[in-house]
């Protein structure tokens, strides 16, 4: 009888304590990302630590990226999210419309470690909502081609130049590749994108085309415009026409950044994201080369930024960690572990991010580009859109619709959502 | 027994109370909600018939409903009669017996997550082994998950494998089937198929019910874990189910009034299918126990 | 009978098989192109990928959470569950058979239609992002299937062995813990395996409610692994392994109780 009396105790306790929200840190930050992104983040809270040892970090990792803005999501209905945010430009305008974001202009301006003039324009530009800047961007990468040099050598393909082309990239894709060992099966394939709107955008410009009708409010995508359908056609072949990619059944038995860190991919489409994970684990030599051209140049931004949520219970500390993260040493430590590409000016410029003997020694390629980088409509639906219109890219580029319909079918269901605003 | 009620009701106050809380009062609220215009954090505006509008004219809803539909008109019969068949098999005490219906249950285990992520490489188009095995024998080897017109029946298939608890279910309701019973028939000269159509059958047809109706309702949700971890719905939307429609709806699109919406819609759909179930087991009554 | 033999060891090979496969895939070198022809053993089988789980997440700490989970959602289970079978048991008719129609109809409501809902109800209690947001269908028995499997063995004992033990001046929770629960060891044994397997197996809650990492349980971290290496096979099986094993253990403790009763 006592145990048993004991068992129902021990069983109350239970219940009352796990009641209890966990005792985190004074403030917890957010993120998502690989094993080799967070061992970065980690360089960063530890550091902080050091510096500000009255307040304590809690880092929150998320499954991945979409995970992320459901979960944030949740926290916020919930009256409970963590203090510190990482979200793209792509994303937080959703957040911002529904006032859930602190803006955070007005502390840039107080501050003594930072001020709005140290940063690129473009990346703040891409955080002002309703003419506010709301978030702080860490980081302003693009898209660019990392590329595998052995493969290159070994195939006796001249390595991307500075200006090259369309035709040129095709070139150098076809030939690397090669089914290696001759069974029929193709081994080795030139190059790996994702068929997603984000990485068709810089053809479309480059094109001459125009993704939305109106840039500062938009109401409908225009991806049937012709100039448009140019560049889906060339995006398009690439799976379709010349093979040069992976198709449906190849990219879902092994994806393609696996395939290029397993040095069986020549050309791999990424933002600065892959860095890290491609230092730790990339046996072969690489490098990155900006991206082809043609009629135009035109680069896309990448830009992510640490946003605080109205509804922290901390915002002072919060603040403290977000001036620290984004002074020269918060961002040099990230910068160093490959990251990003630093939003600060001055330590983009510096060997923490251009050192030549940390790869990709052509880290410039991130620089030089900036004045050609286009970005993409600020919208509080723009995940949707994305979304949907990915979903008709992706049929078009496995073969399963045509060109002109998947995007006549994405530019319709655009404007159900922009409407919806 | 009357005079000790308060004592009784003192046992049932944690079921009836979790229930209240845990069931009857998120119901009500979905009902209220379904009404409103609402994103979570801001309070809730009365925009009355609205949401359930636009989800008439919302595709994706359809695309949603329709695939769950499809999923439970391919699934629960097939479960059903795999429950049925296995306990019938295994339903007499025989050599080794207990560990056929150890091998039969084994799978209904294997927790939700590693049972997608085990599946999702088992039918791995280039290096998974039911491709693999299809190649050799020369068989054409389809995508699967890959491939828009194969990835929910690839599902349906997948939840075959765990038709664990419907077997035990089947399995006590045949020991309640006095072997007398069957004896006496036998006597009476009537065949073994006499003895299933005449006897077996209708005693077995309560929890015949009981097995369709629990899995018609478990099917709105059970298909939630495989679409997320294997598919994300996707490819094109052929895995998009009900409850994805929901979570996304809700979490991102802060739609908290036609998520509501669409919950009620799930709940009367939920009515009709059982209701069709008690239709076609009509006629067998419906026994207390 | 020589059939169904054959068929029976058909059957059972068959659902062996993914757990099989499981296991096999989780002992292949990660990185290399998995052979083309069928083998049941990797050439080389490894453990590497075991390894590498926890180097890459906090896995222990993960399967602390769902133990912990798992163990006190049954314990609750079979006390919350147990008491409103027996409780059940003892009504008058007209009661009894109210109470098994409102059981059959809270089984019939999905849980998607509550899910969210009960989100915003927690919300505004404030224990989300808590172990109790997982654990609170335990305290109405954790499904209304378990409460009847409880109802029914109850029904099955004579009142009279009840009744006396009142007469001797026992209160009804007496009753319960002194008579009514050691006789119903199946059921007991029956509902932990299931209860424990539902706290397990739980995907969509601790998706829907943990925010901190230390929370987390398995199911989070094996999409956790997932999302970080979405292909990488040998490292998505070796979790899965993992988690599955105890699992099965559980499983084979307590089934004799639900699949054995009558096998030599």
């Amino acid at each position: 009888m006592k145990t048993r009396l004991l068992v129902f105790i021990v069983l109350i306790a239970t219940l009352v304590l796990s009641a209890c929200q966990p005792a985190g840190g004074s403030i917890s930050f957010m993120v998502f990302g690989d094993p080799a992104e967070l061992a970065a983040y980690q360089k960063l809270v530890d550091s902080f630590s050091q510096a500000h040892p009255q307040i304590q970090v809690e880092l929150i990792q998320v499954p991945g990226q979409s995970d992320y803005r459901k979960r944030l999501s949740a926290d916020l209905t919930a009256g409970d999210p963590a203090d510190v945010l990482l979200i793209n430009y792509r994303r937080f305008a959703g957040f911002a419309n529904i006032g859930a974001l602190e803006p955070l202009g007005a502390y840039l301006e107080k501050s003594s470690l930072i001020t709005e003039a140290d940063l690129y324009p473009e990346a703040v530009n891409a955080f002002k909502w309703q003419g506010e800047l709301t978030c702080m961007p860490q980081n302003m990468p693009s898209l660019v081609v990392y590329y595998n040099k052995d493969l290159f050598d070994s195939a006796s393909v001249p390595y991307p130049a500075a200006d090259w082309v369309w035709d040129d990239f095709l070139f150098a894709a076809r030939a690397l590749t090669k089914d290696v060992d001759h069974d029929g099966v193709t081994d080795q394939f030139g190059v790996g994108i994702e068929p997603s709107l984000i990485r068709l955008a810089p053809f479309i410009w480059q094109s001459n085309g125009v993704i939305v009708d109106d840039d500062s409010n938009p109401s409908t995508l225009t991806l049937d415009l012709p100039e448009d359908l140019i560049a889906a056609e060339f995006f398009v072949s690439l799976q379709t026409v010349h093979h040069v990619v992976p198709n449906a059944d190849e990219e879902a038995s092994e994806d393609s950044e696996s395939r290029f860190i397993n040095g069986r991919l020549a050309m791999f489409f990424n933002s600065r994201r892959g860095v890290p994970t491609y230092r730790e684990s990339a046996v072969f030599d690489w490098d990155v080369a900006a991206l082809p051209q043609k009629d135009v140049p035109a680069g896309i931004l990448h830009a992510d930024a640490y946003c605080l949520p109205s509804a922290s219970k901390n915002k002072p500390d919060a603040w403290t960690f977000i001036e620290y993260a984004n002074s020269a040493e918060g961002q040099t430590i990230i910068a160093a572990s490959g990251r990003t590409v630093p939003s600060l000016i001055s330590v983009a410029n510096s060997p923490a991010f251009l050192d030549p003997n940390a790869k990709p020694a052509n880290s410039r390629v991130f620089l030089d580009t900036i004045p050609t980088i286009h970005a993409l409509p600020i919208h509080p639906n723009w995940a949707e859109i994305e979304e949907s219109a990915s979903e008709e890219i992706m049929r078009a580029f496995y073969g399963e619709a045509s060109v002109d319909d998947a995007m006549l079918r994405a530019v319709q269901l655009s404007r159900e959502i922009f409407f919806e605003k | 027994m009357t005079r000790l009620r308060p004592q009784v009701v003192a046992l049932l106050t944690p079921y009836l109370l979790g229930a209240f809380l845990l069931i009857a009062l998120p119901a009500g609220i979905s009902f209220f909600i379904s009404f409103t215009r609402f994103n979570g954090i801001d309070r809730p505006l009365f925009i009355g018939w609205q949401n359930f509008q636009l989800l008439r004219r919302d595709p994706l809803f359809w695309v949603a409903i329709t695939n769950s539909i499809l999923f439970i008109t391919l699934a629960i019969p097939l479960r059903v009669l795999g429950a049925l068949g296995l306990a019938l098999l295994y339903s007499r005490p025989r050599r080794a017996v207990g560990f056929y219906r150890t091998a039969a249950y084994l799978p209904t285990i294997i927790p939700d997550t590693a049972y997608a992520l085990t599946w999702l490489w088992i039918l791995n188009p280039l290096y998974g082994p039911i491709n693999d095995a299809l190649r050799l024998l020369g068989l054409p080897a389809p995508a699967w998950l890959a491939d828009s017109a194969w990835s929910l029946p690839a599902l349906v298939f997948i939840s075959l494998f765990q038709i664990g608890e419907g077997f035990v279910i089947l399995l006590a309701g045949l020991r309640h089937i006095p072997a007398e019973v069957n004896d006496a028939a036998r006597v009476d000269g009537a065949g073994r198929r006499q003895i299933f159509t005449s006897i077996t059958m209708p005693l077995l047809s309560p929890w015949l019910v009981l097995l369709s109706v629990r899995d018609v309702a478990l099917s709105f949700q059970s298909t939630f874990t495989p679409a997320f971890i294997m598919t994300r719905g996707g490819p094109y939307y052929s895995t998009f189910f009900t409850p994805l429609f929901i979570y996304e709806s809700a979490f991102d699109g802060l739609r908290f009034g036609q998520a509501a919406a669409a919950m009620l819609m799930v709940f009367l759909a939920t009515l009709l299918l059982v209701a069709l179930v008690y239709f076609i087991f009509e006629g067998q009554g419906f026994d207390e126990d | 009978m020589k059939i169904k033999g054959l068929l029976s060891i058909a059957l059972s090979g068959l659902f062996l098989l993914p757990l099989l496969w499981m296991i096999s895939a989780s002992l292949r070198s990660p990185g290399l192109i998995p052979s083309r022809g069928l083998e049941i053993l990797p050439e080389a089988p490894t453990l590497a990928s075991y390894a590498r789980v926890f180097e890459i997440l906090p896995f222990g700490r993960y399967l602390f959470n769902s133990l912990f989970i798992s163990i006190s959602g049954v314990l609750l289970t079979l006390l919350t569950a147990s008491l409103a079978g027996f409780g059940m048991s003892l009504l008058g008719k007209r009661a009894r058979f109210r109470l098994l129609i409102l059981s059959g109809i809270l089984q019939m409501i999905p849980v998607t239609a509550v899910w969210l809902t009960r989100f915003l109800l927690f919300a505004w209690l404030g224990i989300t992002n808590s172990r109790l947001s997982l654990l609170a269908p335990a305290l109405m028995g954790s499904s209304p299937l378990f409460v009847l499997l409880f109802y029914w063995t109850f029904r099955r004992v004579d009142r009279s062995v009840f009744e006396t033990a009142q007469l001797d001046g026992a209160s009804l929770f007496q009753v319960w813990l002194r008579i009514a629960v050691p006789l119903a060891r199946p059921a007991l044994m029956a509902v932990g395996m299931l209860s424990f397997l539902f706290y397990w197996n739980d995907f969509i809650t601790p998706l829907l409610y943990l925010r901190s990492q230390t929370l987390y349980t398995l199911p989070i971290g094996l999409l956790q692994l997932q999302e970080m290496d979405k292909t990488n096979w040998p490292l998505l099986m070796a979790a899965s392994t993992m988690m599955t094993l105890p699992a099965v253990l559980v499983f084979s403790f307590l089934q004799r109780s639900l699949l054995w009763w009558d096998s030599e």
